[in-house]
């Protein structure tokens, strides 16, 4: 019964002489949870950005929606208001304040009215828990309370599925519950999410599909109880007892 | 009688000191303070010019720069804009430009456009229009630069963030990169228009009625009638009133933006 919302099939990436992304087949069901996990140059951030295509892929075909975003006459900007994309550095409009960031994407691009616009920004300001911050200026706000502003801003345009890059990666430690306690909350909801993450106690979870990448290869991916829980590819346990448990590792340690 | 290193500078600025006294002191009581203040600041030539170089002049000056500078940010903006566009000869066009106008004398231009621009096009400016362009179009080779670097200067993440929001890339350089640009060029921009204002002291080239005169020229204007520096003297004077809380300016923005950005990165 689950339809499939995502379909990336065959995807090639390069910069310049670098290979990237090696050919990668991933689907995503709407209403799913997949979390992306892997080593850092794995290839899974170019991924992410590929999916609303803030990255041209080289080859293969990206469909989200029913719409193929790889066709060279794709309305991109259409197609990109149905797919929000939360950043690691939050970026933020840092001339607007919060309020205005949340809306004038909804003014300029949905031609939403100033008084509808600023509803909707209400409504999700306060889904992220921080409607009293509406008049503040990005600056003033702390990191974990500039990337709940960001969630906000890309719900404010009602997106059909969600792209996480990495969204806690620059926050203090303690700030992070508060970022993966909206997504938890949103993914409740029934939103479609692709999450580039390191926290794997998120993935574990709320995934309803993880995926391990590795060299511009999806190495392993299944429900978060196997890729995590019980991984059976020899790099995904590397890079897992690594990341579980990284202090009963030195630097030499072989891989 | 040995002393500390301490004490060897504390003597050695004490006699820098005392020279400096001397310096000052001679000058006063030498100098023949009647005819220097004769020669510059003559009080009842400076009377005279009263009000004329602040209600035509210093207006005039006023106007003069306002009117160039706003040119030159519109066709900065344009330039800056060609320059960074992925068109080749929109580049072409600009960097040529830019080099060409950067690298002649402001005093070239302005008499091309006083003497060579009206029967070479068959066109007839008034004064104020003349100026502005002329101001404008050797201003605009400068601020295109500045603006230029302002626009590389917004972080990427910033245009990223616009553009997976849906906006178009013009949709998201007006309304995310260009007002954070000219944040950042802020200080720099008030460095032109002080160097605006005095260039404009040059437009003198293109001839001006008596109502149409700004600092410079009231100033040159008048020192012919009334003998000695005076008039210049004032001019100068006045120049700074307006050149001086520009530079307050520039440099209070400076440390404003410095310190933001700190905040923000």
């Amino acid at each position: 019964m689950s339809e499939v919302f995502v379909e990336i099939s065959g995807l090639k990436k390069s910069f310049g002489t670098l290979d990237v992304l090696k050919g990668i087949d991933v689907t995503v069901n709407r209403g799913d949870v997949v979390c992306i996990i892997g080593p850092s140059g794995s290839g899974k951030s170019t991924l992410l950005r590929c999916v609303n295509l803030l990255e041209e892929p080289n080859g293969g075909q990206i469909v989200v929606n029913g719409v193929e975003l790889t066709d060279p006459d794709v309305d991109i900007d259409r197609a990109r208001t149905k797919i929000g994309m939360v950043f690691q550095s939050f970026n933020l409009f840092s001339h607007l304040s919060v309020l205005n960031n949340l809306t004038v994407a909804q003014r300029k691009v949905l031609k939403r009215g100033e008084k509808e616009a600023q509803e909707v920004a209400l409504r999700n300001l306060e889904r992220v828990g921080l409607k009293e911050k509406a008049n503040a200026m990005p600056a003033q706000l702390s990191g974990g309370q500039q990337q709940r502003v960001a969630i906000a801003r890309a719900l404010s345009m009602n997106p059909e599925v969600m792209l996480f890059d990495e969204p806690t990666s620059a926050l203090d430690p303690e700030l992070v519950g508060d970022v993966l306690g909206v997504m938890r909350q949103l993914a409740d909801e029934g939103m479609t999410m692709l999450v580039v993450t390191h926290e794997m106690q998120f993935a574990r979870e709320v995934a309803d599909k993880v995926i391990f990448m590795d060299g511009g290869y999806i190495v392993e991916e299944g429900p978060a109880a196997e890729v995590i829980g019980n991984p059976q590819e020899e790099r995904t346990k590397t890079f897992l007892r690594r990341v579980l448990d990284p202090t009963h590792h030195g630097p030499g340690d072989p891989e | 009688m040995a002393m500390s290193k301490r004490q060897r500078a504390k003597v050695f600025r004490g006699v820098q000191y005392g020279v400096l006294i001397v310096a000052a002191l001679l000058m006063a009581v030498f100098a023949d303070w009647g005819k220097i203040q004769h020669a510059f600041l003559d009080l009842d030539v400076a009377a005279k010019l009263f009000p004329n170089i602040i209600i035509v002049a210093l207006k005039n000056t006023i106007i003069y720069s306002a009117l160039g500078f706003a040119f030159g940010l519109a066709l900065g903006l344009v330039l800056a804009l060609m320059k960074l566009s992925s068109v080749g000869p929109y580049r072409w066009i600009a960097t040529a430009y830019i080099e060409f106008f950067r690298g002649v004398p402001a005093l070239l231009v302005f008499i091309a456009f006083a003497y060579g621009v009206p029967t070479a096009f068959q066109l007839r400016f008034d004064t104020y229009s003349t100026v502005m362009l002329a101001l404008g179009i050797v201003a605009g080779a400068y601020m295109a630069e500045t603006i230029r670097a302002g626009i590389q200067a917004v972080p990427k993440g910033q245009i990223e963030a616009a553009r997976s929001l849906g906006m178009s890339a013009p949709r998201t350089m007006i309304t995310v990169v260009i007002p954070q640009a000219f944040r950042i060029i802020l200080p720099p921009l008030t460095n032109e228009l002080i160097m605006l204002t005095k260039d404009s002291s040059l437009i003198y080239v293109i001839g001006l009625a008596a109502s149409e005169r700004e600092l410079t020229q009231f100033g040159r204007q008048a020192m012919n009638e009334y003998r000695g520096m005076t008039p210049i003297v004032i001019a100068g004077f006045l120049y700074l009133i307006i050149t001086l809380p520009l530079g307050y300016l520039s440099r209070h923005l400076e440390r404003r933006t410095g310190g933001k950005k700190v905040s923000v990165v």
